[in-house]
């Protein structure tokens, strides 16, 4: 069965003196969340940005799909500690997802535990839809 | 220009079927703790936001900015822009789960600009947009745009 999520923006005035809000989602889980090209490009002084969003929907998948292949190989995660960071550049777009993670899984050794996180990156399904980004990096321990 | 990072950071605790997480924007500090978990993903999202849903905004605000751009190029800026983004997950067999489309509706009020300008800002926002461009590698991206 399809799974559609939905978000919901308003834009006012140019790129570079407008403005914009992610007004709405559909979970109401969040917003609205203030979005300009200032503090996309430059310092986030305090607000989001796709690229962040990127950040936040790829570690989140990732961690889900290490947390799936650890319970399916018998050793379920105690916890996972996830970080991705986008480098954006502008006029070309995302150029790096560097991806960490630190997880306390009972019964696993560290060689597993990177084998599992591999996977995770490998078969996730933000991963497969991001697979364009030149440069996805790993880097996988335990806690 | 210079590039730049932002950066996420996530909590997991326990398995898909049961287990929770916690998502927090590290680099702004504009979100902190947004719950998620596997049912929630999947199925009714009861208030908990998603990777998908996090796509859709992603994705939402970069074509926004993008059709913002064309619009300023053509020499006729936007008042206002409204756009929607839908990201749809499904499970593609032999495949797993992907991400197989993102279905974006935009209107705006741009003065001087007509329909049929409207609607090629609109192609010029998506083949501009680095995330449509990215997407494409899994997904379908659907762009449709009219004045407001």
């Amino acid at each position: 069965m399809a799974t559609d999520r939905t978000a919901a923006v308003t834009w006012k005035g140019s790129l570079m003196e407008g403005a914009g809000t992610i007004h709405e989602v559909g979970s109401g889980a969040f917003g609205p969340l203030d979005v300009s090209w200032a503090s996309r490009a430059e310092e986030p002084n305090g607000k989001t940005s796709p690229e962040e969003l990127i950040a936040a929907a790829h570690a989140a998948c990732f961690s889900m799909a290490l947390s799936h292949g650890l319970a399916q190989g018998g050793t379920p995660a105690e916890q996972l500690d996830t970080s991705a960071t986008v480098t954006f550049q502008p006029g070309t777009g995302i150029t790096k997802i560097a991806l960490t993670v630190r997880g306390t899984v009972p019964g696993l050794d560290e060689a597993g535990f990177v084998e599992k996180a591999e996977g995770a990156k490998a078969g996730c399904p933000v991963s497969k839809a991001l697979a364009g980004v030149p440069e996805i990096t790993l880097d996988a321990a335990l806690a | 220009m210079p590039r730049l990072t932002r950066e996420a950071e996530i909590t997991w605790d326990g398995n898909v079927a049961r287990g929770s997480g916690a998502i927090s924007a590290a680099s702004s500090g504009a979100f902190t703790g947004l719950g998620y978990s596997g049912p929630t993903r999947i199925g009714n999202p009861e208030g908990k936001t998603s990777p998908e849903e996090l796509l859709a905004a992603a994705h939402g605000g970069c074509f926004t900015m993008s059709l913002a751009n064309e619009l300023c190029k053509a020499g006729t800026p936007p008042e206002h822009l409204d756009v929607r983004c839908v990201i749809t997950m499904d499970e593609v067999e032999g495949k797993g789960h992907q991400i197989v489309h993102s279905e974006i509706r935009a209107t705006g009020v741009a003065p001087g600009c007509d329909e049929a300008a409207f609607a090629q800002a609109a192609e010029a926002a998506d083949a501009g947009c680095p995330l449509s461009a990215l997407l494409r590698a899994s997904a379908t991206v659907a762009v449709t745009a009219s004045l407001s």
